[in-house]
């Protein structure tokens, strides 16, 4: 194709823990085209886009730029081919201004030193050129999560980016936001730059763009027009089969409150309030779901909730009693379990055997010991027996966590967590970058434990179906405070939900008190 | 007990030099966002290198150049073991400096058949010491400012010269790019191994003049083990301020009266030598307790009290 | 999966075994480049640690304090704290036995009393002194490696000022202390080998310390809070607690690591300054990767590679200094990740490529 200006041929990544990331993937953007990039978590979008920005290196394959073969090795060799790319965490430097921000890597210079006031002006004149509205002068550190996505893409323009890849930028913003951000997609997509955007929202797939490549589990299902296709399937494209999206469940038999939370106020080194008076009980049998852009408190209410992190004032009792001042060990005694948000992080040791991370919570207990010892056979029949009802893909319990994929190493996760007997299971991401499959029994899991143990769960996601989907009741944080309550979870609607998640609208507590 | 004051004060600013240098280096690599201990064993190289290259060069120009020579290639070798070859930065700096304790000893046994000191075997050369004109007939301050090494003049300098670098020049904003978001950096295109040999570079530069100071001001000879935690001092100097030029010079300073009380006060009372010589290094741990308790508690303090202003609200 | 499991501990292996031939390789060069009769020199290197009973039983002797020591920095190690304090103590926990042993010498206690009573003064002295850095850096988060570097040039003071004042012994024309009683002198073994009693001691704290690390439950935390230390808390260990408890663990190590080489290696205190064991431990852990029981088989080594600088050192005098520069270059090859990172890929790559083909294969049929 002539006006092709990229083209990815036969892309070929293994990583060094064996897993294949990308197999044989081929795919080409035309000019001034937003051309999407879909796929599950986990499906290789991301690698494939740190190969075309030469953060990664394929084992197999070649890069065309406008019909002339290039090797990217590194992201200079990228910037200087004309690709620009947006990452998903944002790759800013929070106390540098935005000018010096946007110009690094290509700082105007005067008389051999960093023109700072050059920088102003550099990066002022392409914002305003691109219709960018942004304080050159101010710290990243003081912007809003939008403004800092500016910053972001001016990045990119200013070091003459002609193809620039979006990597799902939709997902830490507000609607209002994401309808800003459109705009000037369009724009630039009118000023010849041409767009790769990344995304697992269908419906902003469908509107902005006129292509769409399709990846499942590291391999290209082909790329087609978005005229002629719809949501449903794209997603047939993009699981093999209809999605889920409905789990079935009945109405909660809620008993007594296992958790109640009063008043909670969280302060941060800083000074700024991430947890703002937060009231709310959740009761035996019910799931209660937290929806909010992320960055709203909900890593701070978890890190509370789980006993990682302390709080200023306010109170939360666990099976009636207090975990003010309690270690980690003791509010888990209490009954809690926790599904951390990064499981690499607080999840999984990855260099420890699957036995030693499933066992973590419980190995100190006398039942696991004998004498002096630890009963190493009774452990090794009880993580074999977990392998076993959780399906963990493994070679046996003594292999590192690290070695396997994403998918199983959540499932070690919960295979702890669901078994420790505890009566509160705290979920924060439990889905995150898995295979749909494990997602599946992860979410039907927490509902079934709900139903038929008296489970009371905390589901904080980002993924609003999940959220939707598993919840009985639901509620919506925005800066620091529930903004809004509402009796079933399934029975709201994304547009609704999308008001209170952006603090457009805000329910007295009047209106929310029968449902904290 | 009659103590020379003035005496006491100027050997403070002479004993603050080679830390203020040792602060320097530190902080640089700080910037980039490595803690570099290795700064111990390049001062060491460095003071080796300064004397040997002075007897065989026949200057102590070329002595000095030497010392930072020795300095940028022992700096390289620690950013090449952990930058490139990926070796946990700690072990990388314990191990080099493992081996600068035992090859400078090797080295100077093989240069001179001697393993305490190149003293009598190498010949000696001293950095000149610098009068002021004017300040050096003012009474008091004139013994203190005046006369004292070049070297010292050029630490504070050099202080300066560090803070112009790190804000006001293109590789000093990379420099604490780096430091600050590695992710953010490499995804401009600049290179984060790179910026991390750089500010090695700089790093073994102050190294050198560090070890030049020792071993061609302080004395003029090569002794084993010389710098003896002044590394480590400087390291801890320039964390107290937070990796900030000044106040690392100010800490370093402060470390420069430690180690003078120490010799002034071996000098004149009969207590024992062994808990003098302590001094210098109980001060450091004194230091790095008291900076973790004021970090700790103003942490505290944001955390509590802005809680209990919101409550009064 | 299972094939780059194997893959991975099979290059482990070799790269451990690599980086000690290249660093031993540099060695020989070394000797080859400074000596005027190389050929003889470089022979010696190798062969002359075993060219008489009496070097192979100073090998052993040397590698009973290097196990001792690598033991106790596998605590430390085990819990990611590059805690140094081991260096001082074991130059504390031997001056201290001569002190208290000199103290207690008019009392004429038997040995089945004294000796043991020498191993508690030992282990708490290294309590005592381990106790400094790991509280700091438990409570203040202030930096293990430097307040406990700091705090051994205190202690080397301290030894010496102990030794000048306390234990001296003016009748001899060198600094030392006078002699420790007999009640507390270990006797050889082995006969003409000349083996200290040591080795006794050694292989008790290897099997223990082995059975502590992977068959208790402090073991586990300790390995759980080393791999990841949030991980360990949100799973409801004591992170801090633990690693503070290991800190201290290693520094009794590191107390019977000196009374042991007091006690059967001397007769008198004379340490004006500390002694490397405690690093020469941390090489000896890094090698053993932490795992207590390799840890005799890199000490073994260490002690080797010791006695053949010794033996270049009287024969064809060359410095024994150059060891330290071979020691510093094992620790960097053997931690560097990168170090033969490459040909690991590689060989996963290549099974990974296989399995695939395969799958496809059977998809296929």
């Amino acid at each position: 194709m002539a006006d092709e200006v990229l083209r990815m041929q036969n892309i070929t990544k293994i990583y060094p823990n064996g897993f294949v990331a990308n197999k044989d993937i081929t795919f080409g953007v035309g000019a001034n085209e937003i051309h999407a990039l879909v796929g599950e978590n986990g499906a290789g979008k991301t690698t494939l886009m740190k190969i075309l920005f030469g953060m990664e290196a394929p084992q197999e394959g070649k890069i065309f730029i406008n019909g002339k073969e290039e090797k990217i090795t590194n992201p200079l060799d990228a910037i200087d081919k004309g690709v620009g790319m947006v990452h998903q965490h944002f790759m800013l430097v929070p106390s540098l201004s935005v000018a010096e921000n946007v110009t690094l890597g290509v700082e105007p210079m005067k008389k051999g030193l960093f023109d700072f006031e050059g920088a102003v002006k550099a990066t002022q004149e392409i914002a305003d050129k691109y219709n960018f509205k942004v304080d050159a002068r101010s710290k990243v550190r003081d912007l809003s999560v939008g403004q800092m996505q500016k910053v972001e893409i001016l990045k990119a323009l200013i070091k003459g980016a002609k193809i620039l890849i979006l990597d799902e930028p939709t997902a830490v913003l507000t609607p209002q936001e994401t309808e800003e951000l459109f705009e000037q997609l369009f724009t630039l997509r009118d000023s010849g730059v041409s767009i790769i955007f990344i995304s697992h929202k269908l419906e902003e797939v469908m509107r902005i763009c006129s292509k769409v490549t399709v990846l499942r589990h590291g391999q290209c299902m082909g790329t087609h027009d978005t005229e002629g296709l719809n949501e449903a399937s794209i997603s047939k494209l993009m699981v093999g089969r209809d999605v889920v999206l409905k789990i079935e469940k009945e109405d909660p038999k809620t008993g007594k409150p296992v958790i109640s939370i009063k008043n909670l106020v969280k302060i941060n080194s800083i000074g700024k309030h991430v947890i703002d008076d937060i009231s709310f009980d959740i009761h035996e049998g019910e799931v209660v779901g937290i929806a909010g852009v992320e960055g709203n408190g909900q890593t701070e209410l978890s890190e509370v909730l789980s006993g990682m992190g302390g709080f200023a004032s306010g109170d939360v009792l666990l099976n009636d009693t207090s975990i003010k001042g309690k270690s980690v060990r003791e509010i888990r005694d209490l009954g809690l379990a926790y599904i951390a948000e990064d499981r690499m992080v607080e999840g999984v040791a990855g260099d420890m055997s699957i036995k030693m991370n499933i066992m973590a919570d419980r190995f100190t207990k006398k039942e696991f010991k004998s004498g002096l010892f630890m009963n190493g056979k009774k452990i090794d029949e009880i993580a074999r027996q977990y392998i076993q009802d959780f399906e963990i893909l493994c070679d046996g319990p003594d292999q590192p966590v690290r070695m396997l994929s994403g998918g199983n190493i959540q499932k070690v996760v919960v295979a702890r967590e669901f078994t420790s007997g505890a009566n509160f299971i705290l979920a924060n991401q439990p889905t995150r970058g898995i295979d749909v499959g494990t997602a599946e029994m992860i979410r039907k899991t927490i509902v079934r434990k709900s139903r038929e143990e008296g489970t009371a769960t905390l589901l904080i996601s980002a993924d609003l179906n999940e959220v939707l989907e598993c919840s009985d009741r639901l509620l919506v944080m925005h800066k620091g405070k529930i903004v809004a309550a509402f009796p079933k979870a399934n029975e709201v609607s994304e547009e609704t939900l999308g008001e209170y998640m952006l603090g457009i609208k805000e329910m007295t507590l009047e209106e929310m008190e029968a449902l904290l | 007990m009659n103590i020379d004051w003035v005496a006491f004060i100027a050997d403070a600013l002479k004993m603050a030099t080679p830390l203020v240098f040792a602060a320097l280096a530190a902080l640089i690599t700080r910037q980039a966002g490595m803690f570099n201990m290795g700064v111990e064993g390049m001062i060491l190289c460095s003071a080796l290198g300064s004397v040997v290259f002075a007897h065989f060069g026949g200057s102590v120009w070329v002595g000095l150049l030497g010392g930072i020579l020795i300095g940028l290639v022992t700096g390289m070798i620690i950013a090449f073991s952990s930058l490139t070859g990926k070796t946990d930065l700690y072990l990388t700096c314990i191990a080099f400096n493992l081996m600068a304790a035992g090859g400078t000893v090797f080295v100077m046994y093989l240069l001179t058949g001697d393993k305490s000191s190149t003293a009598g075997s190498l010949r000696s050369y001293q950095i000149p010491n610098i009068d002021i004109p004017l300040i050096k007939d003012i009474p008091v301050l004139g013994r203190i400012v005046s006369g004292q090494s070049l070297l010292t003049y050029l630490a504070v300098l050099s202080v300066f010269l560090v803070w112009f670098l790190l804000k006001k020049t293109r590789i000093g904003l990379r420099i604490r790019a780096v430091g600050e978001n590695p992710s953010a950096a490499e995804s401009v295109g600049i290179s984060v191994p790179k910026i991390g040999y750089i500010s090695f570079a700089f790093c073994g530069i102050f190294a050198g003049l560090s070890g030049a100071f020792l071993s061609m001001s302080w004395v003029t000879f090569f002794m084993k083990n010389m710098v003896n935690g002044r590394g480590y001092i400087g390291l801890s100097a320039q964390n107290m301020a937070g990796g900030a030029p000044v106040g690392s010079a100010l800490a370093s300073l402060l470390f420069g009266f430690a180690d003078s009380l120490s010799i002034t006060l071996k000098n004149q009372t009969t207590f024992p030598t062994e808990f003098l010589n302590m001094i210098p290094y109980l001060a450091t741990i004194l230091a790095i307790i008291i900076t973790s308790v004021i970090a700790i508690n103003k942490r505290r303090r944001i955390e509590k009290g802005t809680a209990k202003a919101a409550a009064e609200e | 999966m299972n094939k780059t499991q194997k893959i991975e501990s099979v290059m482990e292996v070799v790269r451990i075994l690599a980086g000690l031939f290249i660093a031993y390789a540099v060695a020989l060069v070394i000797l080859f480049a400074i000596s005027d009769e190389p050929v003889f020199i470089v022979q010696q290197f190798i062969a002359g640690p075993f060219s008489s009973a009496r070097r192979i039983g100073s090998i052993i002797n040397l590698a009973v304090p290097f196990t001792i020591c690598g033991l106790s920095m596998c605590f430390m190690y085990a819990v990611n704290k590059f805690n140094l304090i081991g260096e001082g103590i074991f130059m504390l926990s031997a001056c201290m036995v001569t002190w208290v042993s000199l103290s207690l010498q008019n009392l004429n206690l038997p040995a089945v009393v004294m000796v043991p009573l020498m191993y508690v003064v030992a282990i708490l002295t290294g309590v005592v002194m381990a106790f400094i850095p790991a509280i700091m850096d438990r409570k203040f988060n202030a930096n293990v490696v430097v307040v406990s570097l700091m705090l051994n040039s205190v202690i080397a003071y301290l030894a010496t000022w102990i030794l000048r004042y306390k234990v001296r012994d003016s009748s001899i024309a060198y600094m030392g202390s006078k002699e420790i009683p007999k009640s507390v002198q270990l006797p050889g073994i082995f006969g003409k080998f000349r083996v200290q009693s040591g080795l006794i001691v050694a292989i008790i704290c290897v099997i223990i310390i082995a059975v502590l690390f992977y068959k208790t439950s402090f073991g586990w935390k300790m390995r759980l809070v080393g791999a990841n230390p949030r991980f360990a808390k949100a799973v409801g260990l004591s992170a801090l607690g633990i690693s503070f408890a290991a800190q201290l663990a290693g520094g009794a190590v590191a107390g019977i690591a000196g009374a042991t080489e007091m006690m059967s290696n001397y007769t008198r205190f004379q340490w004006t300054t500390t002694t490397q064991h405690g690093f020469d431990g941390l090489l000896v852990a890094v090698l053993a990767k932490k795992n207590p029981v390799l840890v005799p088989i890199g000490a073994l080594f260490l002690a080797y590679i010791r006695i053949g600088a010794d033996v270049v050192n009287t024969s064809g005098d060359i410095p024994i200094e150059f060891v330290t520069v071979i020691q510093g270059i094992i620790i960097l090859l053997v931690a560097a990740e990168s170090f033969l990172s490459g040909a690991k890929n590689k060989l996963i790559f290549k099974a990974a490529e296989k399995d695939e083909k395969e799958k496809q294969a059977k998809a296929a049929a």
